[in-house]
């Protein structure tokens, strides 16, 4: 046959002969032009921390959002397209205010993820726009770190083919492969909160290329509400990380 | 004469919600104007594990609203995986009534389980979903006559009231099923439409939902 | 796009779906729907195939009574607002709860008051608080009571006429300082000092407008509040049960009363009340 991959790579819609879809891979291999961010559960909480790129002074580095609150109880670290996170971070909110309002209780962390997973799925749907489907997958893997009512904290990653996975500690973003390999040797179950946020930052800043600062990483926990952290405390973390390497 | 879409079919329902325990019970009768159409008609609604429903006024309406319910208790479990506690379903309730406001379900109803510290929860109901938690609560054509009687009864301090007093009846889980089947065999004495018998349904940690009739006046 | 809908018409300033309500708005509304990037809403609140909706909706009314009678106030002084309200709610001549918690708490520093139908007022108040909250997460800051109070007015604008019934204070502080909106289900909204709403407002006035000076302190202030509601309790057969009291500072607010109707009764009038006397003269 005369066909190649080349063929099969511009829709979605279109399975290839060896059973793929390239679109949704490719959005895949995006996520690794990301920054990286690393997400840690513990028993007490979740810690969130991320590489913020700032290409420029000139940029004000609170405006590059890489950490989202969706809820109280709700937050998630992106990489990937940004825009395309902040259309799935508004999805996610709406879909947590809603519940709130039916159910007068939490959103379930999980149930939140799969709502994610179910927008990520609607790629090229036809039909009306409000249902929040795109003619392409999402660009972006989000760390989904929340509070349960029933289960506790819990730690989701979810990517751009809609899958999602329960993570213990999970790394994402160009450095994922280096830093998840980090954390696989370092992470211990019965971890504390206090070293499970050390090991956050610890691995950040070995995997990134300029020297970690307080304006360039955010770290945020849910322990059992959403937290960023401010500038402050992030010099604290960082402090303490240089005393002991 | 307008077009009516309503009718009346009388029956009364009680909850208590106590320390471990929850009490749902309602008549059988169903009647529509003089005529008593069966005596033996449920109007008691056992969602899940942990939420009985009781609706008392348009039988109708009545039976929509259980598969609604029923509908939405299924969904739920499906995609939460657990099943709805009683307060979620009581504010689901409220929702699923207020979203009928301008058509309403002709239904008063209660909503009766355990919350999740295993203490028996209440919730009341107008038709269109004002709802609020109580200790214990009538709906349905015999609430005049029984509700001034479980005040009496089993009357405890608003929540409302600052410093916070304990809300919860302090009567055991057989004074208060003793109650429940006093109110209904002196309502089914002057109501007319509460009659024929009477479904309650305990609810506990132990021993899950048991139910127990109680036969009444059959005049 | 993805313009993913909270489940409640309204929200994002468009009318109901329902096809009546929206006929009556479809004329201004066009805009409305286009602006808010939306298709037109399935009806989540279905209505009766009727010819005369308003005698439907009355015979409704009768039917189902649903639960209403009030007397809520507050008003700003020197220290904040002070929120008062009773608890009791009826359904005609029937008492059905005294126990109604009539203040909303819409977040910790924004609180609602219900008078009117008790359903009309929890659930949109409800539907505030989720809006409130959508524009905190939106602007990382907290929404004015401003801003607040005309969220719900609009809401309340897009269902008129449809014998919504609701008269509410939306009472809070922001970065502008203490304020008190009145927004009731005509669609009405203003900002004022003092007010009172429900069946029970008018005895409500006549203590408050006695009693009200600028510069009390809180104590005065509560006690003001609270004697207010005694006596709109003590002459409003519809409004009774307990009295609660709030008070909004720059921290939020805080419920700092919740008397019984009696202890308030014996505490204003140890010797019984002078009206009450059973001596005939």
């Amino acid at each position: 046959m005369f066909m190649t991959r080349n063929e099969y790579d511009r829709g979605v819609n279109c399975f290839s002969p060896e059973g793929r879809i390239f679109q949704v891979e490719y959005a895949i291999e995006a996520i690794k032009l990301g920054t990286t961010a690393i997400g840690i559960r513990t028993s007490e909480g979740v810690v969130l921390a991320v590489e913020k790129r700032l290409t420029s002074t000139l940029l004000v580095p609170s405006s590059v959002e890489k950490i989202m609150e969706i809820d109280d109880h709700l937050g998630c670290a992106t990489s990937g397209l940004t825009s395309d996170a902040r259309t799935l971070v508004a999805h996610a909110r709406v879909e947590c205010q809603n519940h709130r309002f039916t159910y007068n209780e939490a959103f379930p962390v999980e149930s939140c993820t799969q709502s994610i997973c179910d927008l990520s799925l609607k790629f090229g749907e036809d039909g009306d726009e409000d249902a929040g489907g795109m003619s392409r997958p999402f660009g972006v893997a989000l760390l989904m770190a929340g509070w349960d009512p029933v289960e506790g904290p819990g730690l989701y990653h979810t990517d751009p083919s809609g899958t999602y996975i329960n993570c213990e500690a999970k790394a994402i973003g160009s450095a994922a492969e280096v830093a998840q390999s980090t954390l696989k040797e370092q992470y211990k179950p019965g971890m504390t909160f206090k070293e499970a946020e050390k090991l956050a930052v610890q691995t950040l800043k070995q995997v990134m290329e300029e020297k970690i600062t307080s304006t360039n990483v955010d770290i945020a926990s849910v322990k059992p509400n959403f937290r960023l952290y401010a500038t402050e405390e992030v010099e604290e973390i960082i402090k303490t990380l240089d005393a002991s390497s | 004469m307008s077009w009516s879409p309503y009718d009346l079919n009388g029956g009364t329902c009680i909850a208590i919600g106590g320390e471990g325990y929850c009490i749902v019970a309602a008549s059988t009768r169903l009647s529509t104007g003089f005529s008593i159409l069966t005596a033996d008609k449920s109007m008691i609604l056992p969602v899940n594990s942990k939420c009985l429903i009781a609706s008392a006024g348009f039988d109708g309406d009545r039976s929509q609203l259980h598969k609604v319910l029923t509908f939405r208790s299924e969904n739920y479990e499906h995609f939460h995986k657990k099943p709805m506690s009683c307060p979620a379903m009581a504010q689901m309730l409220g929702n699923t009534l207020y979203y009928k406001r301008f058509f309403p379900y002709y239904t008063f109803n209660l909503c009766a389980g355990l919350d999740d510290q295993g203490l028996g929860c209440v919730y009341t109901y107008d038709a269109i979903g004002s709802h609020e938690r109580v200790g214990y609560s009538c709906q349905g054509s015999g609430k005049d006559l029984v509700q001034p009687v479980l005040d009496n009864q089993l009357k405890a301090p608003s929540i409302l009231e600052l410093p916070p007093k304990v809300a919860v009846t302090s009567l055991s889980k057989d004074e208060a099923i003793e109650t429940v089947k006093i109110a209904f065999s002196a309502a089914s004495e002057r109501d007319i439409y509460t009659g024929d018998a009477v479904e309650i349904f305990v609810m506990t940690p132990e021993h899950g939902v048991q139910k127990e009739i109680l036969p009444l006046r059959r005049d | 796009m993805a313009s993913t809908r909270l489940n409640v018409p309204g929200l994002d300033g468009r009318c109901a779906g329902a096809s009546r309500a929206a006929a009556t708005l479809a004329l201004g509304g066009a805009d409305l729907a286009s602006l808010a990037g939306g298709s037109p809403v399935a009806s989540e609140f279905p209505l009766p195939a009727v010819q005369d909706l308003d005698r439907f909706e009355n015979n409704v009314q009768e039917l189902v009574k649903p639960e209403h009678g009030t007397t809520t106030l507050g008003f700003i002084f020197r220290d904040g607002v002070i929120i008062a309200v009773d608890s009791r709610a009826s359904q005609g001549s029937y008492v059905s709860s005294q126990t109604v918690k009539k203040v909303i708490e819409i977040n910790p520093y924004l609180v609602g008051t219900m008078a009117g139908g008790a359903a009309d007022c929890a659930f949109w108040q409800r539907n505030l608080g989720m809006q409130c909250r959508m524009f905190e997460l939106k602007n990382k800051k907290r929404i004015t009571v401003c801003a607040a109070s005309k969220m719900l007015a609009n809401t309340m604008y897009s269902y008129k006429g449809m014998g919504l019934s609701m008269g509410s204070m939306i009472g809070g502080w922001d970065p502008s300082g203490p304020a008190i909106y009145y927004v009731d289900s005509d669609g009405q909204r203003t900002k004022g000092t003092i007010f009172s709403v429900g069946s029970g407002s008018l005895y409500a006035y006549g203590v408050l407008d006695q009693g009200y000076k600028w510069d009390m302190d809180v104590d005065t202030a509560v006690e003001l509040g609270q004697r207010a509601i005694y006596h709109a309790q003590f002459r409003d057969a519809v409004s009774g049960g307990t009295c609660s009291v709030y008070h909004i500072t720059k921290d939020g607010w805080t419920k700092i009363r919740g008397n019984n109707h009696y202890d308030m009764h014996y505490q204003y009038y140890p010797g019984g009340h002078p009206t009450a006397a059973n001596d005939v003269i």
